[in-house]
């Protein structure tokens, strides 16, 4: 597979899921274990730019895939939008649920340049946040589509 | 705030950086050469005796270094009454404490290993409801050795026991004048029954520690804990350590609200390291969080309050029963602490209090963001507004007729100070247009306001010690031990030692909870950081620049006391003289004269305490928070649905800091406190969690929220004389008004009144189709 585009390859168990090979066999410990069934969205990380929960995906369903973790988001230093609006607009307290939070944001833009506020909800609403109250991530979230809507005009 | 030039500002997070880049480390994440992973047996029993446990199956067993049981455990009991050994020593209290744990050279292999432990238990009878427990001479007795445990020692009272009454943990009172007079004297007499259920705070970062054998006979213990200071005493006390050979390091937390500071995870993880010599980490699964994580006590509250016609509190009794569960943990300090959520905020010539804490066969408790205010706040704000209705008084205007002014007595005794609950009051009914009734739609959806104010206070008593050192770049570092658990910390910190160096937050560097490296510090808790963090930093920034001032001036022939310090440059106050700080230094970074530049700063806050029969005493707490929420809810009267659509909070936490990390903790407390208002229960079956995990127990998701445009923030400030800058610490208390303005709104919407959290659906529909036209129990005399 290709992890934040470069090649990886490792040797797994069948039952090792994809959440373990990033944290433990790469070091990638930016995408968090929070429940490890699937429902709090900790462990978010986008298999060709869709958002999966790694807990409950298998090491070997992910062979030959693009992953792309929290730690191959920003390019050359130069952070992603959403990592500065993240910064910019306060949505960051605990950070646990920031790097799947951010992940799952990614691929609602990639897709929906144009997201409402509720789409932006809908797209993260498998991503527990017990910090903030989401009203600050949503905020910055949006805050990315606006700064892209200038961009365009 | 304009004389500040740091202070009150909005500056970015100082970790902001770290976290969106996945780099920010917290313990769990860390992985040793040699690292053995641990796991705990727990009991399928709510209340048992232990006949034998055989290990040696699990011993025998591949990749397993080692095997503990209560026998290899500490004698010594954890908790602020010492009820609970690390491992279950003889009995097992409740489903899901820990028996034996095992050390093994993958996670998979320590499950496996648990299968192969072999436990004999006699079941004993179990008692899980509180009130039954607390009857004289129960017959089922949680802890018949309760009264000989050992006792944390404390700085005011707080053990009481009640002897007929074997279950019970603490009775903690509190009286004022004569209630029954009161009643007597009163108009109107009003009498309910409320409760709040078991909750769990659900911090995403799953409970925590990696324990490292020191060669020396030491352990240095990465614990994701919020009172590190408080884990090291007790890992020094448990396994017989002296303090000089203990590290405890805290890295970032996964959160915490108060869920962390319970000692089975890193204490487990030391027995094991000690055992095997290897490194030992334990990670707790989602399930074992819900069943041994200190969740939050249920409570149970009766409220009575007698009041003129005008609105006026004339008497109030209030009888709270928590149920502490199998082991006290903190539990017996919430039910001391919890009462002060009855204390702080409105005048009641008359007052009598009873708080118990009691022993079942239920979970373990302890500590939850808002340590028991927020279900005494529950009652009293859902009472108030039972009473505005009986009296046809505004809910607003009988509040502010009631609430305490500055410099008069509450009904401890203590002068009240700083306290905004009436501006916050109105900030929030103006924000949500109280004056005007809600949008009325066509349709199933009914709309209704409420409103309600609470308070948390910091506790009394607690130190802070923080060291500063000065590079000679004019870096300021800063080391202290308050925990950076999400609340901002370590950007609060960060802008104190900025504004006293007139300097800016990038110049600030923070080295933070390591107890080998950082000082002292008695914890994240009850809101107190800010306050007692900060006063010591500014004392550490005041001592160290006195001994910059003391060189320079000898330097710039200028007496210390003249000169002044501002972006690295040493001034004389109205002179022309300067001279940088980085001068002092000779060219590889020591002073010209003496070593290095360090300052150090102690603060500990306030404590006159109360009489242990009436909770009298001049200093019972060192602050109060004052805050209120302003809701709209829809309520569909058809599925008993309720959404919370818009959303006013506010808090007097002094002189902000940072205003936007307040605004988040507000949003945060909101978040956690619709949890609890509408979702978030723990249910037990025979002392069973049921629902264990966040399919079945609902945290609020992005979408159980109203929009950004509808959820407001608002910073009332009210200076406390002693803050740093006038600053008090708020944050912990952000649920204590949400559930009662949901239910306030929910009764203006439908005529339904719930009393018992949290108001689901069915509690709902239960209540609109037995609805009689009368609200509940209110009676009134004559």
């Amino acid at each position: 597979m290709r992890v934040n585009g470069e090649p990886r390859e490792v040797l797994v168990e069948p039952r090792t899921t994809l959440l373990q090979v990033l944290r433990e066999d790469l070091g990638l410990t930016g995408t968090k274990q929070g429940c490890n069934a699937g429902d709090c969205g900790a462990c978010t990380v986008l298999i060709d730019n869709y958002p999966v929960v790694s807990c409950l995906t298998l090491a070997i369903e992910a062979q030959g895939k693009e992953i792309l973790t929290i730690e191959g988001l920003d390019r050359e230093g130069q952070l992603h939008p959403l990592q500065q609006a993240f910064i910019d607009h306060y949505a960051v307290q605990c950070g646990f649920c920031t790097p799947g939070m951010i992940l799952s944001a990614k691929a609602l833009l990639d897709r929906n340049s144009h997201p409402t506020e509720q789409e932006v909800r809908e797209a993260i609403s498998g991503n527990l946040c017990r910090c903030t109250g989401y009203v600050k991530i949503v905020e910055a979230i949006l805050a990315v589509v606006n700064d892209q809507q200038k961009v365009s005009i | 705030m304009s004389e500040f030039s740091v202070i009150g500002k909005s500056v970015p997070r100082v970790d902001a950086l770290e976290k969106v880049t996945g780099k920010a480390k917290y313990s769990v994440d860390l992985t040793l050469p040699g690292m053995l992973y641990a796991k705990v047996l727990r009991s399928p029993y709510p209340h048992a005796r232990i006949v034998h446990i055989d290990t040696s199956g699990a011993e025998k067993a591949a990749k397993v270094r080692g095997v503990v049981t209560g026998k290899d455990a500490p004698e010594e009991g954890v908790g602020w009454i010492r009820d609970r050994h690390i491992l279950a020593r003889g009995t097992v209290r409740f489903v899901g404490e820990a028996v034996a744990a095992v050390a093994a050279d993958s996670i998979e292999a320590a499950e496996e290993a648990l299968e192969l432990i072999k436990v004999d238990y006699e079941e004993l009878p179990a008692v899980f409801d509180a009130e039954e427990a607390m009857k004289l001479h129960a017959p089922v007795v949680v802890h018949p050795d309760l009264f000989q445990y050992t006792r944390t020692p404390l700085p005011y009272p707080l053990y009481r026991f009640e002897p007929e009454r074997p279950n019970v943990y603490i009775h903690r009172p509190i009286r004022k004048g004569d209630t029954q007079k009161g009643f007597e004297e009163s108009d109107l007499i009003f009498e309910n029954r409320f409760s709040a259920p078991m909750m769990q705070h659900s911090c995403l970062e799953l409970h925590n520690a990696l324990a490292v054998p020191e060669p020396n006979g030491g352990l240095t213990v990465y614990d994701s804990t919020h009172v590190m200071h408080a884990h090291k005493a007790d890992l020094c006390r448990l396994f017989r350590l002296p303090p000089s050979k203990v590290r405890v390091v805290s890295l970032y937390i996964g959160g915490c609200f108060g869920g962390k500071a319970g000692m089975i995870v890193p204490a487990i993880a030391s027995l094991l390291a000690l055992k095997t010599r290897r490194p030992v980490k334990l990670v707790l699964n989602r399930d074992e969080v819900f069943v041994d994580g200190t969740s939050r006590e249920s409570m149970t509250i009766y409220i009575k309050d007698g009041v003129k016609k005008d609105g006026t509190l004339v008497a109030r009794e209030i009888r709270m029963i928590l149920n502490a569960g199998a082991y006290s943990g903190t539990t017996t300090l919430v039910a001391k602490n919890a009462t002060f959520g009855a204390v702080g905020t409105y005048r009641v010539p008359n007052f009598k209090l009873d708080s118990y804490a009691v022993a079942t066969n239920a979970p373990a408790t302890g500590a939850f963001r808002g340590f028991g205010s927020t279900e005494v706040i529950w009652a009293i704000e859902s009472q108030m507004d039972m009473i505005s209705e009986e009296l046809e008084i505004d809910p607003l205007e009988i509040r502010k007729r009631n609430i305490l002014k500055e410099g008069e007595e509450d009904v401890c005794g203590m002068k009240t100070h700083s306290i905004g609950a009436r501006e916050c009051l109105e900030k929030v009914a103006e924000w949500i247009e109280w004056d005007k009734e809600p949008l009325k739609e066509e349709g199933p959806w009914k709309r209704g306001k409420g409103i309600a104010v609470g308070n948390k206070y910091t506790m009394p008593g607690t130190r802070s010690v923080v060291n500063v050192k000065v590079h000679p770049d004019g870096a300021i570092e800063v080391r202290h031990s308050a925990h950076e658990v999400g609340q901002g910390g370590n950007t609060a910190l960060a802008q104190i030692a900025a504004e006293e160096f007139g300097t800016s937050v990038d110049k600030v560097r923070m080295v933070f909870t390591d107890t080998a490296i950082t000082p002292f510090d008695a914890g994240t808790v009850s809101s107190r950081s800010t306050f007692h963090t900060g006063n010591a930093l500014r004392l550490a920034c005041q001592d160290v620049k006195r001994r910059i001032f003391e060189i320079a001036s000898e330097r710039l022939k200028v007496p210390p006391e003249d000169l002044g310090l501002r972006e690295g440059v040493i001034y004389a106050k109205g002179g022309d003289k300067t001279m940088k700080l980085a001068d002092l230094f000779s060219p590889i970074g020591f002073l010209l004269k003496g070593g290095e530049l360090f300052g150090s700063g102690t603060y500990t806050g306030p404590l006159e305490s109360e009489d242990a029969d009436t909770g009298q005493g001049k200093r019972v707490v060192t602050s109060y928070a004052h805050g209120a929420n302003a809701v709209e809810v829809r309520v569909n009267v058809e599925t008993g649905e309720v959404r919370v659509v818009r959303n006013g909070t506010s808090f007097d936490m002094g002189q902000p800091i940072n205003p936007k990390l307040c605004e988040g903790q507000m949003e945060g407390g909101l978040g956690m406190g619709i949890g609890g208002a509408l979702y978030e229960e723990m249910v037990l079956s025979n002392g069973e969690v049921v629902n264990p995990n966040f399919m079945d127990y609902k945290c609020p998701s992005s979408l159980d929220l109203p929009a950004c445009v509808d959820v407001k923030s608002m910073i009332a400030a009210v200076p406390h004389q002693e803050g740093p800058y006038g600053a008090k610490g708020f944050s912990e208390g952000g649920l204590v008004a949400v559930a009662p303005a949901i239910a306030n709104a929910i009764f203006k919407a439908t005529g339904v009144r719930i009393r018992d959290l949290p108001i689901t659906k069915e509690k709902v529909l239960k209540m609109l189709r037995s609805i009689t036209g009368k609200e509940g129990d209110r009676r009134s005399k004559g």
